[in-house]
């Protein structure tokens, strides 16, 4: 048995809990045994979840960079860019006569493509929800591990494995995939349209499929343990929203991502066997093909089946981290906690019937179209409930800024203003105009690529003492959150107005047309921002390993006065979290400021007559 | 190894509801694939063919196999070493045949003269019985390890190993189901 | 060098920033967790506050400023008949947006400040309000509701293919536009105001890149213009074809939009209302469009001069998809008719008479039979030239003594009428027009002279005569009809 510090918190968990035969079994096991166990094929979901972060933060720079070389092509298309060269060698076509070297246009498609699918993938699916929901879901709900330790760790190496795949295809010859990240056939189909649609999107295919392995792996190891490991005196109703968040964003990818699979199995058909499921009466590179009766936009239905809950895999879990530091720095309940649990029910049901509203301009019969307007317009009632109870649990706070409550305050602002721009997305008259444009790119940048990472970034500055026992540096912290709040919205707020212009998404170059070509200042100006937010990010990666080593360290076991399970384990955790018995709990997760009391622990019995607000 | 039982908080043990979550997963897939063939199949140029004989006898093997496995799992439980080994290896075989006639199907549609690039109503079974086959190859995986284990392991029906065959014996009757569906759709949809 | 000084500032910020980062964690230890936090609360909370209205301050600024280039604003109202409706769908939809994005704001940064943390403050135990839950549901609810209704009724309406009743030619225009890697063919039914038939089969780059099937007399009179062209006020149907990969036909100015699929046309339905001559004139007027429009030619015309409608790529298609570019002008049914006559079926430039003209023997004799006939004309005509020097003549123009009606055998029935003008005469009927003296009917044509009326609807050429003098008259009163007309814009 562990030795037992005598603390207040230690009292609750030690009196109130309950033993299991965990320790007994496991002393001096397999688990965390040498270096390899520990560090690289570890079973452990912290461990795990630290290998979630740090590759997704390995491809968030990656992803990152291709976005910086695709906006120096866009906001200074005659500048010289044969210094890339040495890293980007082929992709830069250089003028023997002039020495100036341009980005070649497949090679920009190819950017973007890869930033795309990296971005939306490895980093804000398994980096955010495979990073936390490995984190927090056994420590907030008081289990010891994961259901499946052994599937989890191959959760983990599944994602690597299609890292490296991803990774290998960056160097091919013929190119790396570059049909853009939603892949529609055709052009994702025939090498002959497109080289990257060669060996790069076989690579492609081949990466994504084991993704969507390693995120089956995840969900149900998720699902299985937020409905069957739970401590006692846990109910569901007790658990916090980052626990429901997970759950639900679990559910999603178990339902839609084989959906996805089979879409990748079709083209894979198609492209090496000759079958027509999406090919039909084409003529490219100087033949007439002979398949017949497919249909594109069958994969546009079967990937966006997929692709619109995939969104909302990305933003669940950064609403429940926010909503969790939310009310731990606010000091008060997220307000409205049934209501929340109930939008994120809703948002997640109602997120596979509106799919559709991606494929408004593709031909599909209009009448169709009415349906998936209505359900894309409700969501938006849901998604609203949200930001007005997350405004009010800020109202009557006694709010404590640090980088994590900064990043969450600001995941607000964004959610409200990329959501808004969904408004007028998902009504499918205005899309007429706008699908296809900037105005695009501007809704899901801010949705996804901001309000998503600043939820990210919350719950790692949050949750980085449970980590690693030590504090990010908060100044840094701050530092980075107001650069990359104001240069967030300097970049992508713009694009809207070039949107709303009619300058359409993936363009190389916008000098061929006169309605487009006026907008220089304003994309040198976003690209100047990208770079200058990129550099604020690198202050994030430079803390994050500094301060693993440096950090002032954590001397409490809850340095926040937060009232959830994680923060009773001691300071470095080891595996089964709990050394002695797991702790059961007595009320809901948001007791601050009740009473008078700073706040509750969940593991504090009702006192007499007291009513557990979370019922 | 199942810690996670200790508190025995729950109704249904995790690794079966793990196992389930899993089911309901690989029923996504083959809905959307049995979707995309009925839209497809509503768009016309569609070829009708008659669905080769072998596929209702692989049916008959694949259910066979359940009904073996599943007596080899009543035999394993009430310690008939002889008649465990003997269904499993039975199930095993049986699986093994499945395939074999999966693959005589295919060869026999090729030489009706439904082949990959005839007419999207060919393509859809390729597919759709090819990425069930696979799922049957994961089958025979865990089969094999349970095999293993029935010969080389001393025949204990402790609950951890009456946990173990009981998920690979969920899975198999499972897939097996998933093609009897499969089977009658092709079937009703032709 | 740039690129060195500015990585090297940036590494010096970056330091600065670590050792800030590093100083303050010490002065934390010294001055306590406490007081740390409060300045902390204080600074940042104050941050929030005046982030509120310059974000907000800088939203409404940089909307207004650059309201003008944004289509639906400033001159880019809709030149069609449904655009304008989307447009005003988008505006009632930033109405509500606007507020809402304007309020939450205010209360998010406003709370941000009032409620930061200070020393021996409590916050408020408010967990819940049934309330306001309803409230802040049903209201989103109701206007979600009333935009769904307004947006969907626009798309349907937007959206709606033309009616079965509908006759090409004289309800509606039917052209055609297939995109390809990377350009747009561009297609148009020609006097029978049907597309002729095509199959992808029978592609051929070097002369049938549509896949024209040349066994329908549908396709004869198609031509494929490298612009479109399109009277103000017609409906217009556009039929949407991919060769080979997605593609999307975008014509902005008139929010069109519609994916391009291989193996599944799509159509857009739309009307312009507004000539390209008429929207250069709204331009003029904004200061963004009086700039020059190359800037290398400071003294050259202005955007507002040189804008054209364009046709754009929607869809990824490639590595030329942002260059697939055709123009679109839109001009009046005179302008239109004059264009029309002007084009040349691609079957007559160049099938007829090839190997891949099913009539091919036939259609040789003919043509032999008219290039005889033709420079028999021009004999005859410099004959009376010679003999008539100084009086005016009349000549038969295009298309009198060119129409022939060619019945094919075996087939029975293959009526081929070529050497017509398109959109003009079918059958008989001259144009006897002016030319003055010493010209040839080359010269006049280029210079304009020579004009045909032809009268709506009807295959029917009529005959003009005109003096010199009558003309003038009649120039100078169609200028001052203009010119009333733009003063009333």
């Amino acid at each position: 048995m562990a030795n037992i510090d005598v603390t207040h918190e230690e009292h609750s968990v030690h009196d109130h809990g309950h033993h299991d035969d965990f320790h007994d079994e496991h002393h001096g096991d397999k688990y965390q045994s040498g270096f390899i166990t520990t560090y690289i094929f570890s079973m452990d979901h912290k461990m795990i979840a630290k290998q979630f972060l740090i590759t997704g933060m390995f491809w968030a720079i990656i992803g990152g960079l291709m976005s910086l070389v695709f906006r120096l092509q866009l906001g200074f298309p005659e500048s010289d860019m044969a210094w890339l060269q040495p890293i980007l060698r082929g992709w830069i076509v250089v003028d023997p006569a002039t020495g100036i070297g341009t980005l070649d246009p497949e090679f920009y498609y190819a950017l973007v493509t890869m930033h795309g699918t990296i971005l939306v993938f490895f980093v804000l699916t398994a980096g955010l929800s495979g990073t936390f929901s490995n984190l927090l879901i056994p420590l907030q709900l008081g289990a010891r591990d994961m259901a499946s330790p052994f599937l989890n760790m191959l959760s983990y190496w599944f994602f690597f494995l299609a890292g490296l795949v991803m990774f290998a295809s960056l160097f091919l010859s013929t190119g790396p995939f570059s049909g853009g990240w939603t892949a529609y056939p055709p052009l994702s189909a025939l090498p002959q349209a497109s080289s990257g649609s060669g060996a790069g999107m076989t690579l492609w295919t081949v990466s994504l499929v084991l993704f969507v392995v390693s995120v089956l792996l995840g969900g149900i190891n998720y699902i299985t343990t937020v409905l069957n490991l739970r401590t006692k005196g846990m109910n569901m109703w007790r658990m916090p929203l980052t626990i429901w968040a997970f759950f639900v964003t679990a559910i999603l990818g178990l339902l839609s991502f084989p959906v996805l699979a089979s879409a990748f199995f079709l083209i894979m058909f198609d492209r090496g066997l000759g079958t027509s499921f999406y090919l039909s009466e084409i003529f490219v590179g100087g033949q007439a093909l002979d398949q017949v009766g497919g249909s594109p936009i069958l994969y546009q239905h079967l990937f966006w089946f997929l692709g619109h809950p995939e969104v909302y895999i990305i933003i669940l879990p950064a609403m429940g981290l926010v909503s969790e530091v939310l009310a731990v720095h606010c000091r008060k309940p997220i307000f409205g906690y049934r209501a929340m649990v109930y939008s994120i029910l809703a948002i997640g049901f109602l997120s596979f019937i509106v799919w559709a509203h991606h494929m408004f301009m593709s031909g599909v019969n209009p009448f169709i179209s009415n349906f998936f307007v209505i359900f894309t317009l409700i969501i938006a009632v849901p998604s609203a409930v949200k930001v007005f109870n997350w405004i009010t649990t800020m109202w009557g706070g006694n709010i404590r800024f640090n980088a994590a409550s900064l990043f969450a305050i600001g995941f607000v602002s964004m959610f409200i203003s990329g959501g808004l721009t969904g408004i007028f997305l998902g009504n499918s008259a205005i899309d007429i105009q706008l699908h296809d444009t900037y105005f695009v790119v501007a809704h899901f940048h801010i949705v996804m690529g901001i309000a998503a990472f600043f939820g990210m970034f919350a719950g790692v500055y949050h949750w980085y003492p449970k980590m690693f026992g030590r504090f990010m540096n908060d100044t840094l912290g701050k530092i980075h959150f107001w650069i990359t709040f104001a240069g967030a919205y300097l970049i992508f707020w713009p694009m809207h107005y070039l949107g709303m212009a009619g300058v359409p998404r993936r363009y190389y170059s916008f000098t061929t047309f006169d309605a487009f070509a006026h907008f220089e200042a304003m994309n040198q100006f976003i690209t100047v921002a990208a770079i200058v937010v990129f550099g604020a990010q690198l202050l994030l990666v430079v803390n994050f390993f500094y301060s693993m080593f440096f950090g002032r360290e954590q001397k409490t076991r809850n340095p926040y006065g937060a009232t959830t399970l994680e923060w009773t384990t001691p300071i470095h955790a080891g595996h089964g979290n709990w050394p002695g018995a797991i702790p059961h709990i007595h009320r809901w997760a948001y007791d601050y400021g009740k009473d008078g009391k700073e706040f509750i622990p969940q593991t504090t019995p009702l006192a007499e007559g007291e009513k557990d607000e979370g019922h | 190894m199942n810690w996670a039982l200790d508190e025995k908080n729950y109704k249904i043990h995790p690794q079966k509801f793990a196992l389930y979550s899993a089911f309901a997963s690989i029923i996504m897939m083959f809905v959307a694939l049995t979707s995309a063939y009925i839209v497809r199949q509503s768009a016309g140029n569609w070829l009708e063919f008659p669905l080769p004989n072998l596929f209702y006898s692989s049916t008959v093997v694949i259910l066979l196999s359940s009904i073996t496995l599943h007596a080899s799992f009543i035999n394993f439980k009430k310690r008939n070493t002889s008649m465990y080994r003997t269904f499993l290896v039975a199930t095993y075989v049986l699986g093994l045949a499945f395939l074999v006639l999966q693959y005589l199907g295919w060869q026999a549609m090729t030489d009706m003269g439904v082949n990959f690039t005839l007419n999207p109503s060919g393509d859809f079974i390729y597919v759709i019985s090819g990425i069930h086959a696979a799922h049957i190859l994961g089958g025979i995986g865990a089969m094999t390890v349970a095999l293993v284990h029935a010969f080389s392991l001393p025949h204990v029906p402790s609950p951890g190993r009456i946990l173990r065959f009981e998920l690979t014996a969920h899975y198999w009757h499972f897939v097996g189901l998933v093609w009897l569906y499969l089977l009658i759709f092709f079937i009703i949809q032709q | 060098m740039t690129l060195f000084i500015i990585l090297l500032i940036a590494i010096l910020i970056y330091i600065i920033f670590i050792q800030i980062g590093r100083v303050t964690d010490l002065a934390r230890n010294i001055r306590g967790e406490e007081r740390t936090q409060t300045a902390a609360n204080n600074a940042n909370g104050f941050g929030m506050l005046i982030f509120m209205p310059l974000f907000l301050g800088a939203c409404v600024w940089s909307a207004l400023y650059y309201k003008d280039s944004m289509l639906g604003y400033g001159p880019h109202s809709a030149a069609s008949v449904h655009g304008g409706v989307l447009d005003s769908i988008f505006d009632v939809t930033l109405f509500f947006t606007g507020i809402v994005f304007i309020v939450t704001h205010i209360a998010l940064f406003w709370f941000a400040w009032k409620y930061r943390g200070k020393v021996g403050q409590k916050a408020k135990f408010f967990a819940h309000s049934s309330q306001l839950e309803l409230i802040w549901t049903v209201i989103p609810a109701i206007v979600m509701t009333f935009l769904v209704i307004k947006g969907l009724d626009a798309w349907n309406e937007a959206t709606a293919d033309v009616g079965p009743t509908e006759v090409p030619g004289k309800d509606y225009i039917e052209i055609e536009a297939m995109g390809y890697q990377f350009a747009w063919q561009l297609r148009y039914p020609g006097a029978d105001h049907k597309l002729g038939s095509r199959n992808y089969q029978l592609i051929d780059l070097a002369n049938n890149p549509i896949g024209q099937d040349w066994n329908d007399p549908k396709n004869y009179d198609d031509f494929q213009p490298d612009k479109i062209v399109l009277p103000v006020g017609k409906k217009v149907r556009v039929r949407i074809l991919a060769r080979d990969v997605l593609h999307n036909f975008y014509l902005p100015h008139f929010r069109v939009k519609m994916d391009a699929v291989p193996g599944m046309p799509t159509y857009f339905v739309f009307t312009p209302t507004v000539t390209t001559k008429e929207y250069r004139n709204r331009l003029k007027n904004y200061p963004e469009y009086q700039e020059p429009a190359d800037p290398a030619n400071p003294e050259g015309p202005r955007r507002w001069e040189t804008f054209e409608y364009e046709l754009a790529c929607a869809e990824l298609c490639g590595k030329g998809h942002y260059s697939m570019r055709r123009i679109v002008e839109i001009v009046s049914e005179e302008e239109y008719e004059e264009w029309l006559a002007e084009q040349k079926s691609y079957f007559a430039q160049n099938i007829m008479g090839t190997d891949a003209d099913p009539n091919k023997e036939a259609n040789l004799k003919k043509m032999e039979a008219e290039k005889a006939a033709e420079e028999a004309r021009k004999a005859r005509e410099a004959a009376q030239k010679a003999a008539a020097a100084g009086a005016t003549t009349s000549v038969g123009g295009m298309g009198t003594t060119g129409t022939t009606t060619v019945t094919t055998g075996a087939a029975g029935g293959t009526v081929t009428t070529i050497g017509t003008q398109v959109g003009g005469a079918t059958s008989g009927g001259g144009t006897t027009v002016e030319i003055p003296e010493g010209m040839t009917e080359e010269e006049a044509k280029k210079k304009g002279l020579l004009k045909r009326i032809i009268e709506k609807g009807k295959d029917k050429v009529e005959d003009i005569k005109e003096n010199r003098a009558d003309r003038k008259a009649r120039k100078a009163a169609e200028k001052a009809a203009k010119e009333a007309e733009n003063n009333n814009n």
